[in-house]
């Protein structure tokens, strides 16, 4: 259904996404130097291996949701840095011995100090302030919580690689659905352009994807905004995001200027694959700090799941690998996919040509991101007041979240956890 | 267009075309019931199947006051749909007159794998009827094969990334199937609206090994013109003997497609109000488009070839706009074959009662690691997330008395279901004596 209000929405998101994709001019990149930021593919935050240490403070701040809305939000900021939303993807090499100090300036909420903590799922053998974390019930903590303006040195060894989750310990059901996580990733021991210590987990530097999915019930986010209490009953979230945006803001660019607190992309930009010119897969990294399963589908091409939690999907010698079309992310979990992207049937518009009649382009309705062609690299003049974002006939293919209902911000629908898989030509391309 | 030929024109050709083939053998080809890639290729028609979007009617028992049933329901239906149905070979006269004759879920059908050394291309037609009671939306429709690898995004039905269907015009998705298995298919305009609103359903690939059998001693199946006592098909180029643990070979097969309803967003759609999707709940969960105990009433009668009209379960005219029964009827000792797809928003949990089944496979990918480690196993909860499909198999249990035996499949997670006066998505299993049952017809009910 499309309503004139959200057509008129529908306009200036695509005002926004014409703003993306221009902007978007960078290709893939390698990572190598990995403070440098990639326009699209994980921005990690790193420190100097073996001993990386990380400061972040807890606080509060505000994110732009797709509808407009403007969401209050507990998250972290980097010492010296600014709020953002999620906290700072912290990307490590196994073995290191992980430092990461905590500090609370998160405001009071109903007139009271609000202590928070860091739990890491999945590590081992976490010390609080150099002696084993300790579960904290007094203050409803799974881990050593800090007061206002306190704070706490955690500190482990990262000892397996693997995607993982931080986020807060203490009042769980508050502070997460608030905003306190972020990812870690831990590279492996192989080198950084694997997944695991398996040789098959190798993808192509550039092609590292994350989409860390989580949810926002805007009255809770208000009650805390405005220091009114909220009953945990009538929970029920409404908007879905992925990288701490909803689409069309998950397309942008890392560190896209307009969303100053939320610097994490989704897109995913690959070539096709090729055995020689371009043989190895991409890995996109799924996290879920939800409440609920989140069963991600990315359209044209199957993901091969080879880790989940930080393990390898393995039993011994034996490959336990599963390729999937819809992945079901529970809550808490991470899953680690390999993917890549080739067109089955290698149509050319010359020497093998799609084998049906192509409808003249004005008796269809044309997609935003469509070339006008059926043909990878081509593109095709479209029909007077048709218009296009495609740059230079390149692919756009779907990923989202089919639990449907999610893809939609507080009754804005088709916005949400959305993102795209975009295909450029193989080089040398006349892509910008 | 190649032929200098108009789409318009090509199509009426077409329809001709199919006419004549069905003139041919006394009863047009949509009533035959069956789905024969091979056969319809060779009649060199554009296209091999040829579906229309539209609105309509279908019925769900329960009620959930002011939403259910729907006020504006014509007698004896309560709930506005959006959906597909399938018009091949019918006459172009007959086309027009099924708008606003939608159903849900929508048509069953298969292909098989892609044969390299015989290669045609399966060639699925769509157009857009519109909506009779929302002549004020003028959505256009596509067909998105879920799960179908490597496609480009022209046949891939995604409409951002490329082009969708306006009213009254046509486009040909055309594939080449090459992963065996079970997948599903929907409208992918205005996603959440156009899937919860009906228009979604399954489809599959039936393996290569069907056509060939294989090196291990695995014959040509019956779906693929086998003898009487091969088995009736094979989910996956399995590449072992039929007795082989790890074999896919099953002797019945049922399609067993999870979908929901939230009453209110049908409501808004029929009364032209808008919904809030974020407040989507599943009021009522359905099995092969019904809610148990209509979930046993039999198919139904196929076409009408005067009106091209469904014709409804007998004794059911509420049940007309939903032919597919989720009934499994089988003889003690037999592999039974159950493709489940869910396109519903929620986590489903199909349970086995009193039986255990094995898990053969899954998102249509056999259950094997890249070295070909065995991942297949037992369960009697089929734990399975929005947009997953399963393929499981069981052995029919011991019967030698008269009658049958029966085994339900529920959905364990049945407060998903806000209105517990129905019992959603619910079915069961009939085990009768062996040699009870004929052989299964590997084409009827697909098609519909």
């Amino acid at each position: 259904m499309v309503s004139s209000k959200l057509t008129r929405i529908r306009i200036s998101l695509t005002v926004l996404i014409i703003i993306l994709v221009i902007g978007s001019t960078a290709g893939p990149q390698h990572v190598k130097a990995q403070q440098a930021v990639p326009a699209v593919g994980v921005a990690c935050t790193t420190d100097v291996s073996p001993n990386p240490t990380f400061n972040l403070i807890a606080q509060s701040g505000y994110i732009q949701m797709p509808d407009m809305n403007t969401m209050y939000m507990w998250s972290y900021a980097l010492s010296g840095g600014i709020f953002q939303h999620p906290g700072p993807i912290l990307c490590v090499n196994e073995g290191d011995t992980v430092t990461i100090v905590l500090q609370n300036q998160i405001a009071n909420y109903m007139g009271n100090p609000v202590r928070t903590s860091l739990i890491f799922p999945g590590q081992e053998n976490v010390l609080a302030n150099g002696s084993p974390v300790q579960a904290d019930p007094a203050n409803n903590s799974l881990t050593n919580s800090i007061a206002p303006a306190g704070s706490v040195t955690y500190s482990f060894v990262a000892s397996r690689p693997g995607t993982f989750i931080y986020e807060s310990g203490t009042d769980i059901k508050l502070q997460i659905p608030m905003g306190l996580f972020g990812a870690l990733i831990v590279r492996p021991t192989l080198g950084a352009d694997h997944v695991y210590n398996r040789v098959d987990s190798q993808f192509t530097p550039g092609e590292e994807f994350l989409a860390l999915l989580s949810e926002v019930d805007p009255y809770q986010h208000q009650a805390v905004e405005s220091n009114r209490f909220f009953n945990l009953n009538n929970y029920r979230a409404r908007y879905w995001l992925i990288n701490g945006r909803g689409f069309p803001d998950s397309i942008a660019d890392n560190n896209a200027t307009w969303l100053p607190n939320q610097p994490y992309g989704a897109l995913a930009r690959i070539y096709p694959y090729n055995a020689g010119s371009h043989p190895y897969p991409a890995v996109e990294r799924f996290i879920n700090v939800g409440t609920e399963e989140y069963p991600f589908h990315p359209h044209g091409n199957n993901g091969m799941l080879i880790g989940r939690d930080g393990y390898p999907l393995e039993d011994g010698g034996q490959d336990l690998a599963m390729e999937k079309f819809s992945f079901n992310i529970g809550p808490g979990q991470t899953w680690d996919v390999v993917f890549k992207w080739f067109d089955a049937e290698n149509y050319n518009p010359v020497t093998n040509p799609i084998p049906v009649a192509a409808p003249d382009l004005v008796s269809l309705t044309l997609g935003m991101f469509f070339s006008g062609s059926p043909y990878l690299g081509k593109s095709e003049t479209l029909p007077p007041g048709k218009n296009t974002l495609n740059e230079c006939g390149e692919y756009y293919i779907i990923s989202h979240n089919h639990a449907l209902f999610q893809l939609d911000s507080f009754g804005q629908t088709m916005s949400g956890p959305i993102t795209y898989l975009r295909v450029d030509p193989p080089q040398p391309n006349t892509c910008p | 267009m190649k032929n200098g030929i108009s789409r318009r024109e090509f199509f009426k050709l077409a329809g001709g075309a199919a006419l004549t083939v069905a003139g041919a053998s006394l009863l047009p080809r949509f009533l035959r019931k069956t789905l024969l890639p091979e056969e319809i290729a060779s009649a060199q028609e554009p296209y091999d199947l040829f579906f229309a979007g539209t609105d309509g009617w279908m019925s769900i028992p329960g009620s959930t006051p002011p939403y259910h049933p729907d006020t504006y329901a014509p007698a004896p239906f309560t709930t506005y749909i959006f959906g597909f149905r399938n018009l091949t070979g019918m006459d172009p006269a007959l086309i027009a007159g099924q708008k606003n004759k939608a159903q849900h879920n929508a048509p069953l059908w298969w292909v098989d794998q892609f044969d390299p050394s015989d290669p045609k291309d399966f060639k699925v037609q769509i157009t857009n009827l519109g909506l009779a009671q929302r002549p004020d939306l003028v959505d256009s429709h596509t067909l998105h094969w879920h799960g179908f690898r490597n496609v480009i995004p022209y046949f891939d039905g995604e409409p951002t990334g490329s082009v969708s269907v306006p009213v009254n015009r046509f486009f040909t998705y055309v594939y080449r199937p090459r992963d065996a298995g079970t997948y599903m298919y929907h409208c992918h305009v205005e996603d959440i609206e156009h899937v919860t609103m009906g228009m979604t359903g399954l489809v599959f690939v039936r393996p290569l090994q069907n056509k060939y059998g294989n090196g291990a001693g695995a014959p040509v199946a019956r779906a693929s013109g086998g003898a009487a006592n091969a088995p009736l098909g094979y989910v996956y180029n399995d590449g072992v003997a039929p007795g082989d643990p790890r074999s896919t070979a099953y002797d019945r097969e049922y399609p067993m497609f999870l979908s929901e309803m939230w009453a209110e967003g049908h409501w808004n759609d029929a009364h032209i109000q808008e919904s809030d999707w974020s407040m989507f709940k599943a009021d009522y969960s359905l099995l092969n488009g019904r809610v148990f105990p209509d979930t046993l009433a039999p198919d139904g009668g196929g076409f009408d070839p005067l009106t091209g009209d469904l014709i409804a379960p007998a004794g059911r005219p509420d049940l007309q706009y939903q032919p597919h029964s989720a009934l499994v009827n089988c003889n003690a000792g037999e592999k039974i074959l159950l493709r489940f797809a869910n396109l519903g928003f929620r986590e489903a949990a199909m349970t086995f009662a009193g039986l255990s089944v094995k898990v053969v496979g899954r998102d249509a990918t056999y259950m094997a690691g890249r070295d070909g480690t065995d991942t297949s196993y037992e369960t009697d909860t089929l734990l399975m997330g929005a947009g997953e499909s399963y393929d499981v198999i069981f052995t029919a249990p011991p019967k030698s008395d008269a009658g049958y035996d029966t085994y339900l499949l529920y959905n364990r997670r049945y407060p998903q279901d806000d209105d517990l006066s129905t019992q959603g998505q619910r079915t069961e299993i009939r085990v009768y004596a062996p040699g009870t049952l004929p052989a299964q017809d590997p084409a009827a009910g697909y098609g519909i």
